[in-house]
């Protein structure tokens, strides 16, 4: 690896004989195990087998410095869950217009969440992952163009990160990969901290295309449904998301929290809310922690003004739609007990335990311990 | 109570042992630029990347687990080694930026100091000498 990346080096002073041409690499990995507690459980793809798969990764950074305030940056990350085939997580080019705007264009995580930026970079955190429940996203990156503008007011420091753009990428929905189309994707999110205190509040909106619901759409359209056919249908609908976050940073002390609310106009895949809060208490190397989260994902039946009993076809159109939309019924909750060892500057031992309960279904009940060797390099 | 005023006493010792040095806050000596210990810790954390005026900071670090950079992260940005570890992990991963640029040496970091009418760093404070301009000591 060394050898490709001096010999990319050489060759990119060779061309380009004034720019500085010095590529740095950094990188940070998460070995992460995780069990569910008793043998017909399952929880965040765990079951009671252990599995070292679920949440480990491993990434590298390429980073260049082009002088005059443009920059080149990329990530590859490798996840076990995805058979370890590396990806493209991001990669843009950054231009420092002054010394309080930045300009970001090329491939870039969408600023949804409090940690959105650094999502995979466990050691940045406390948690192994974040709260899946909010943080368990179908897409986190998108194509296209970000602005982001700092300055401070006082004691207050702000940062304002607009983005614009697409990501046609396929999600993952209830586990499964379907194809997926985000456009115009618009929005913004604003910190502000001050001392101990950060405020975070984020609003996107995007047109969202989902092609995997078309067969069911043309199957209505078949018996003359066709209001039901653009019910169930995922196209062009617009979709939106809002967030809201604080942390409070005390000097042992800390407490986190986060809010999101999103829902796709038109389309029954419901109205999603979720939220956690999180304390914890560092002691030299150690960090006790504790959060607590809900999520409630509410959508109606859909199906009350189509006949049933006419035919074989349309009743089972009729069962498929109700599934669907019962799916997008939930109410669950989630408590997390960690610990956190910074067993070495550049690496971090963490275990964790979490209890699952689903109000609506006592099936979905389950505990997970997981335990994770964090670092960056 | 004997016992535990003889934990107190070691803890005292201790304490006082692992906090010895004074840390200076050195700039070229022509830079005339009056530094809040706020925006010392702001430019240590990239946060203001100019002095005063329009002239550009170029902080410069001691390595991981230097006594005297431990000792700086403790008084003036008020966050242990692992919170620092983690505040530039949050920046580099996320493609934002990336920590200072480190020095091994103390003589290293003076001699950068005193050539480069930019830089800021820290030493312990009795290597200072006339070739840097001390503002500030923790």
């Amino acid at each position: 690896m060394k050898k490709h990346v001096s010999v990319f080096a050489a060759c990119m002073t060779a061309l380009t004989p004034f720019c500085y041409g010095e590529i740095t690499l950094n990188g940070f990995a998460s070995i992460v195990a995780g069990k569910t507690l008793s043998s017909d459980e399952t929880l965040y793809r765990y079951d009671n087998d252990v599995s070292f798969e679920q949440d480990s990764l491993f990434a590298l950074q390429a980073a260049s410095d082009l002088g005059d305030g443009l920059s080149v940056v990329a990530q590859v990350m490798a996840k076990g869950k995805n058979d370890w085939e590396p990806k493209f997580e991001w990669a843009y080019l950054s231009y420092e217009l002054t010394d309080k705007v930045q300009v970001l264009a090329g491939r870039q995580r969408i600023p949804f969440y409090m940690f959105s930026d650094f999502l995979d970079v466990s050691y940045a955190y406390n948690w192994i992952t974040p709260p899946a429940n909010i943080y368990d996203i179908p897409f986190s990156s998108f194509n296209g163009l970000g602005v982001i503008y700092n300055d401070s007011f006082g004691e207050f420091n702000t940062s304002l990160h607009a983005i614009y753009g697409s990501n046609p990428e396929n999600i993952n929905l209830n586990d499964a990969a379907i194809e997926s189309d985000l456009k115009q994707l618009t929005g913004a999110a604003l910190t502000l901290s001050r001392d101990w205190l950060t405020l975070r509040a984020a609003y996107f909106t995007f047109e969202h295309n989902i092609p995997v619901f078309d067969g069911l759409a043309d199957g209505y359209r078949a018996f003359g449904q066709n209001e039901m056919a653009n019910q169930v249908q995922v196209s062009g609908d617009d979709a939106q998301f809002f967030e809201l976050g604080f942390q409070m940073d005390l000097t042992s002390l800390f407490v986190l929290g986060e809010y999101t609310f999103s829902e796709v106009k038109g389309a029954p895949l419901g109205e999603t809310e979720n939220f956690f809060i999180s304390i914890g208490r560092q002691i030299d190397e150690l960090t006790l922690h504790i959060t607590y989260g809900e999520t409630k994902i509410e959508q109606d039946a859909i199906t009350q003004n189509v006949p049933v009993g006419l035919s074989p076809q349309l009743d089972g159109l009729i069962a498929a739609t109700n599934g669907l939309t019962n799916s997008f019924n939930v109410q669950s909750q989630y408590t997390t007990l960690g610990l956190r060892w910074d067993l070495h500057p550049s690496a971090a031992l963490k275990f964790e335990y979490t209890s699952f309960d689903d109000e609506n279904n006592n099936f979905n009940d389950a505990s997970v311990f997981k335990t994770a060797l964090v670092t960056v390099f | 109570m004997k016992l535990f005023k003889l934990i107190c006493m070691t803890s005292l010792l201790t304490f006082t042992s692992v906090t010895f040095a004074d840390v200076a806050v050195i700039v070229h000596p022509s830079n005339n630029a009056q530094l809040s210990d706020q925006q010392i810790a702001k430019i240590f954390l990239k946060k203001q990347k100019s002095f005063s005026g329009q002239q550009k900071a170029i902080a410069i670090n001691l390595p991981m687990k230097n006594a005297v950079r431990d000792e700086f992260q403790q008084k003036a940005l008020n966050r242990s080694a692992s919170q620092i570890k983690a505040y530039w992990a949050k920046l580099l991963f996320s493609g934002k930026g990336s920590a200072p640029k480190e020095l091994t040496l103390e003589t290293d970091v003076k001699a950068f100091v005193a050539n480069n009418p930019n830089a800021i760093a820290y030493i312990d404070n009795k290597n200072v000498d006339a070739s840097v301009k001390v503002v500030k000591v923790f």
